[in-house]
């Protein structure tokens, strides 16, 4: 049987598949390390330099990992757990508790390395911890999302009707952005001038700082589940169709203009993206495990890496590249994880 | 074409809903679902940490926060909080085999229920099964004059734990079942003292399987005998406006065959126009042109309909609908229901 989408393109990387019995929540880089955070409490530590060795397991959390992000320092991982830990996790193996909230779920984490800042969220608190210490930031319904500007100075915390931006070095209260509905995952662009959040319902929101500008982007077919900026901040790359969604953000933003669409690969939803750190270039994982990258733009056809047609429950749910783009990560539902490096 | 199987359904989670006025005795029905030896593993969602006096690492707090979606469906409101536990609960590795729903006592079940068919994650890896609701036969008559959500509890029920029966006579309890019946028809109802009933009566029913409904209601086609008294005495009630703000049930009947275009049509325009009001509804139908039985349901205006097998040749074929709600039109109901015969 023919695999889905070959036609768009042949392998050209050098793909390392492992299986393990645990859903992939997360996966991020930092350094040359890869983390990847499982449903059975485990971090998994890749080393992007070497693909062929064995990942490092870190038993982090008695329960699932929920959320994970690159830690301050190199080479480290800060995960959340539904044992209510926060667990700094690094090589060979070593795991230690940042914070702990007895009986709760840590739902999400975020961190800024330039300004050491970590923040988790339980519920309807958000907690940040830096260097001025401790401080808690209560919010009126659960934390959908947390994302720290570029610059590391501004926090913001998406919850219904949502988001509320807070300075991280400056106590007061909170500026809200305000749209009816439930606020999930969001993300700055790199210019930090767009807060883009990814809603319940099948669609995004979006305000311009700089004038307040809203920005309704809707459509899509399936929820959205994952969104990047390109490394310019060009395009916002999305999830939530049978292709790549690329929301133009020259010029003036999406407002009233089309998306770009690329990457179909046979009809299954995108299920997540990567946005590649080095080039113009984005990878996309699919509902039926298939993963493929290519250049946003309708003629450059995309180039399917991964995938495994005969799985089952193998949605790709986690993506990442490494620092110098040429190594990709993906992992999905069932357990599956691809490494695929290009330098060939 | 491929050689492959087909790739198998994920499997999905059923979710038993547990409502109930304060102190009607949820809680100790929960602690038996804990503690008793039943052979399955269960993730309870409570309200009350608290009153759960168990430490189990499968009992998780919930917030109760509902809203609205943005889907151009008015009383469209589900809880987020359970989006994101459920999103949660399926990651684990350790899998458990139910989840188990605690709402507060003061909850309108709808939105809990119209999670389970509004989210895609939450629908693809769990399934409603019930909506289970604990009854005080004591107090229950006091609560529902001064309370709408005692009222939409039942209302809402697939099965019911008339609870305390020890503390009521025999006639009141008549009363009580009596009145139970005026407002929810369909549900299964238990007479039980500490809410002491046989697990299986109330975990794993199906009661939102399009394919169970007919077998949970055998005489469902032959409303009107049984348990379905009820419908000459609130003919009566009808009259009086004074009632019109109380939850009372209805069927409408037709005997012709039933057009599906016009069925579809009619039924979406009355859930979009009345859906407020309707809190649930549920019908068998007799579409012109299939040997099939058309099986429907909805709570409030998220409804769902498939055929479910063929009709058993003894059987009489016709159709008939059920509606749960306030303000219910019974004469517009039962001639837009005769205007869909084929």
């Amino acid at each position: 049987m023919a695999e889905k989408g070959e036609t768009a393109g042949k392998r050209r990387a050098k793909v390392v598949t492992r299986k393990y019995d645990a859903y992939v929540v997360a996966a991020h880089v930092n350094g040359r390390l890869f983390g990847v955070g499982f449903g059975d409490g485990n971090v998994r530590l890749v080393d992007s330099e070497n693909i062929d060795a064995d990942p490092t397991t870190v038993e982090a959390h008695n329960g699932a990992v929920l959320s994970l992000a690159p830690d301050i320092n190199p080479g480290f991982f800060l995960s959340g757990g539904d044992d209510g830990k926060v667990m700094r996790v690094g090589p060979p193996a070593v795991s230690e508790v940042i914070a702990e909230e007895k009986g709760r779920w840590i739902d999400h984490v975020t961190t800024h390395a330039d300004s050491g800042t970590r923040v988790y969220s339980v519920g309807k608190d958000a907690t940040i911890l830096n260097k001025k210490g401790v401080r808690k930031l209560k919010h009126p319904t659960g934390v959908g999302g947390l994302a720290i500007n570029p610059k590391g100075k501004r926090l913001a915390v998406s919850h219904y009707n949502g988001v509320s931006l807070w300075w991280l070095g400056a106590e007061g209260n909170a500026t809200v952005l305000e749209w009816k509905g439930s606020h999930l995952d969001l993300a700055w662009s790199p210019d930090g001038d767009y807060v883009i959040s990814i809603m319940q319902e099948n669609s995004l929101h979006g305000w311009r700082l700089s004038d307040n500008e809203h920005m309704r982007m809707t459509g899509y077919g399936a929820k959205v589940r994952s969104m990047a900026f390109t490394r310019r901040g060009h395009f916002l790359a999305t999830g939530g169709a049978d292709a790549i969604i690329c929301w133009p953000f020259t010029g003036g933003g999406p407002m009233g203009r089309a998306p770009l669409e690329f990457g179909y690969a046979g009809g299954a939803p995108v299920t997540a993206v990567a946005s590649n750190p080095r080039h113009d270039v984005l990878a996309a994982g699919f509902e039926d495990g298939t993963v493929l990258i290519g250049q946003p733009g309708p003629a450059t056809p995309a180039l399917i890496v991964m995938g495994n047609p005969s799985a089952q429950n193998c949605a790709v749910t986690a993506m990442v590249w490494n620092t110098d783009g040429d190594r990709l990560l993906a992992g999905c539902e069932d357990g599956t994880l691809h490494v695929a490096d290009f330098r060939l | 074409m491929s050689d492959t199987p087909a790739p198998a359904a994920l499997p999905q989670i059923p979710v038993t809903v547990l409502t109930g006025y304060l102190g009607a005795g949820k809680t100790t029905l929960l602690n038996r679902v804990l503690t008793e030896n039943h052979g399955k593993k269960y993730a309870v969602i409570v309200n009350e940490f608290g009153e759960i006096g168990i430490d189990n690492d499968l009992v998780v707090g919930a917030d109760e926060e509902v809203f609205e979606m943005n889907n151009g469906c008015i009383c469209c409101t589900v809880r987020g909080d359970l989006i994101r536990i459920i999103g949660g609960l399926i990651k684990r590795k350790d899998k458990f085999d139910a989840i188990l729903v605690e709402t507060t006592g003061l909850a309108d079940p709808a939105p809990v229920a119209q999670t389970f068919f509004t989210d895609d994650d939450v629908k693809k890896r769990t399934r409603l099964d019930s909506i289970v609701t604990v009854v005080d036969a004591k107090h229950v008559g006091l609560r529902l004059e001064d309370a709408d959500e005692a009222e939409e509890q039942i209302a809402f029920a697939d099965v019911i734990l008339l609870n305390k029966t020890d503390l009521v006579s025999k006639e009141e309890l008549a009363k009580i079942e009596a009145r139970i019946r005026t407002i929810n028809p369909f549900a299964k109802v238990h007479h039980t003292v500490r809410s002491n009933i046989d697990l299986d009566q109330i975990l794993d029913r199906g009661s939102f399987d399009l394919n169970r409904i007919i077998g949970l209601d055998p005489d469902f086609l032959e409303g009107g005998h049984d348990h379905h008294h009820h419908h000459g005495h609130h003919e009566k009630e009808g009259a009086n406006p004074l009632h019109d703000e109380e939850i009372r049930s209805l069927s409408v009947m037709l005997d012709k065959p039933v057009d599906p275009a016009k069925f579809s049509d009619w039924i979406s325009g009355l859930l979009l126009a009345e859906g407020q009001n309707i809190l649930r509804s549920k019908g068998i139908l007799n579409m012109a042109k299939s040997d099939q039985r058309y099986v429907f349901q909805a709570v409030h205006m998220v409804s769902e309909g498939s055929f479910t097998g063929p009709w058993p040749t003894k059987d009489k074929r016709k159709s008939r609908l059920v509606f749960i709600g306030r303000k219910l039109n019974e004469a517009a109901l039962r001639d837009g229901f005769a205007a869909c015969a084929a």
